[in-house]
């Protein structure tokens, strides 16, 4: 598997599949592990790093799983960009130094970065909202590897993580919602300070730091000792819900009040990615938005939500020069940005490629 | 009020919250600037660094001289190190700077102990490893004959997994 595949492909977790897709985009969890006997990332030096490397290419070798491994260490930038707007590796290790990679399956609902900030960072996605299902495939994945790697855990403290954050059991378990219908009505803010005072983090879409982009935000757990996995995982199953309700009477009202001019809106964002000659990455990502809340609400019934949910991540910088096999600079990309919606929206000439 | 260490009149004093439970600390000018609570008189250096480590060391509280001094055997890293950046540097390191580090997580997790999920003890795998930890020791001080015979033990233990 090269990273040319994966222009060609798209995650599992963007089919718009599962329960609860038209808000939930994709429930993921990710586990921090670390080998016994080595120092943790910031403090191992070149040899040690390539060691650790070494020891998961071999335990994923024995572990049995169809899994590319890509050497982010020595990549362009553009190809590890590319990798960051997959959400296949985070930005910490994109600019991160020395041995470091990531393996990814073909369906990319797993991906583990070696030497981030842990080891180990597994991660498991799929589409929808189906937080009990990952954990029981994410947990087999880590007892696999584990046939192999002696991990750093203490009897006490759990497994052992570079940041005390996330001592214990290492667990981020976290839902991608779209919830147009709470920005819209202002109300978003208010749903975010009663998640925070209930200990769960509400970032944006590439993570810590990052802005909300075409108003989709991750709510995920920040306690990471003395609760179990079914327990972190019971409190995002038990919460998510009541989100979900906030954000679906938000839509109704919005149906229901203002019915001609939410439709004028979404045919109108509709009507632009179709035709748009030249489009900016964040003019993309509010239409984008107002078309996905379209087709939830019934007001567009010729495109599907596993398309819209693809072009979020195809519309990004990186996937459009991978796609041409050029770097491109600003204006040549909202160009190419353009040509490609209208292709992929079925609208006007094919594109040109080249 | 008079100082916690030497009964002289105290003019610094702290609080802290630790697991919970308030803890005052009353030191006369000497002995706070002894345990770095305050900045030396003739400090030749304001920069950021310096502030942060006293705010850090403030912080802290009582047990400021006591993990001042903490360095982990196995890593090198300081204590301090870590107030400073937030991450440690070795497993080991949750041992060695418990003290320090068991308030934090009560805060941070309103916990301090694991519940979850267990690591199976694999012997076998952990020896290789330290294994491992003592090549990479002998390298370091160039005894290339120690260095061979745990390289042929490590083989050895590879070609019987």
């Amino acid at each position: 598997m090269t990273l040319d595949d994966l222009t060609r492909t798209s995650g599992e977790w963007l089919r718009g599949a599962g329960p609860e897709s038209d808000i939930v985009m994709c429930s993921r969890i990710r586990l921090a592990r670390n080998l016994a006997d080595f120092p943790f990332t910031n403090r191992a030096s070149r040899s040690e790093k390539a060691e650790i490397e070494a020891h998961f290419k071999s335990a994923l070798e024995g572990a049995k799983i169809e899994a590319g491994y890509f050497d982010v260490n020595g990549m362009s930038n553009l190809d590890r960009q590319f990798l960051v707007e997959r959400q296949l590796i985070s930005r910490e290790l994109s600019s991160g130094e020395g041995p470091r990679g990531v393996a990814v399956t073909p369906k990319e609902n797993i991906a583990i970065m070696v030497n981030e900030e842990d080891h180990l960072r597994i991660q498991y996605m799929l589409s929808g909202f189906r937080l009990p299902q990952v954990w029981d495939e994410i947990t087999a994945l880590d007892d696999q590897l584990e046939d192999d790697i002696a991990y750093a855990y203490s009897s006490s403290l759990g497994y052992l993580t570079a940041c005390p954050t996330n001592v214990g059991t290492g667990i981020r378990v976290g839902v991608m919602v779209h919830l147009p219908g709470l920005v819209a009505n202002k109300q978003i803010d208010k749903v975010f300070r009663a998640l925070q005072k209930i200990n769960l983090a509400v970032r944006g879409f590439y993570g810590e730091g990052s802005q909300a982009f075409g108003d989709f935000y991750q709510i995920s757990n920040q306690q990471t000792l003395g609760k179990s996995e079914e327990e972190l995982i019971k409190i995002l199953t038990d919460v998510v819900p009541q989100v979900l309700q906030y954000e679906r009477s938000a839509r109704q009202e919005l149906v229901t009040g203002r019915r001609q001019h939410l439709h004028d809106q979404v045919s109108r964002a509709y009507g632009v990615l179709k035709t748009a000659q030249t489009i900016s990455s964040e003019e993309t990502m509010l239409l984008l938005s107002s078309v996905r809340m379209g087709i939830n609400l019934g007001l567009i019934d010729d495109l599907s939500i596993a398309t819209v949910n693809e072009l979020f991540i195809q519309t990004q910088p990186a996937f459009l020069q991978k796609l041409r096999g050029s770097e491109l600079g600003v204006e040549e990309r909202n160009v190419a940005r353009a040509s490609y919606l209208r292709s992929r929206l079925g609208n006007g000439r094919p594109v040109e490629e080249g | 009020m008079i100082c916690q260490r030497c009964q002289n009149e105290a003019s610094v004093h702290l609080t802290e919250r630790v697991g919970g439970k308030r803890q005052e600390l009353h030191l006369c000018a000497g002995c706070a600037r002894k345990a770095g609570l305050v900045l030396p008189e003739s400090a030749p250096d304001l920069g950021l660094e310096s502030v942060v480590q006293s705010l850090i060391v403030q912080n802290v509280g009582e047990l400021v001289g006591e993990l001042a001094e903490l360095a982990c055997p196995d890593c090198g890293t300081r204590y301090m190190d870590y107030r400073t950046d937030g991450r440690l540097g070795c497993p080991q390191d949750y041992r060695v700077f418990s003290k320090g580090l068991l308030p934090s997580l009560q805060r941070f997790h309103g916990a301090t102990r694991h519940v979850g999920k267990t690591a199976r003890l694999r012997p076998a795998a952990v020896h290789r490893l330290r294994l491992r930890s003592q090549l990479r020791e002998a390298v370091a001080r160039e005894d290339y004959e120690a260095a061979a015979r745990l390289r042929d033990q490590i083989r050895l233990k590879d070609t019987h997994a």
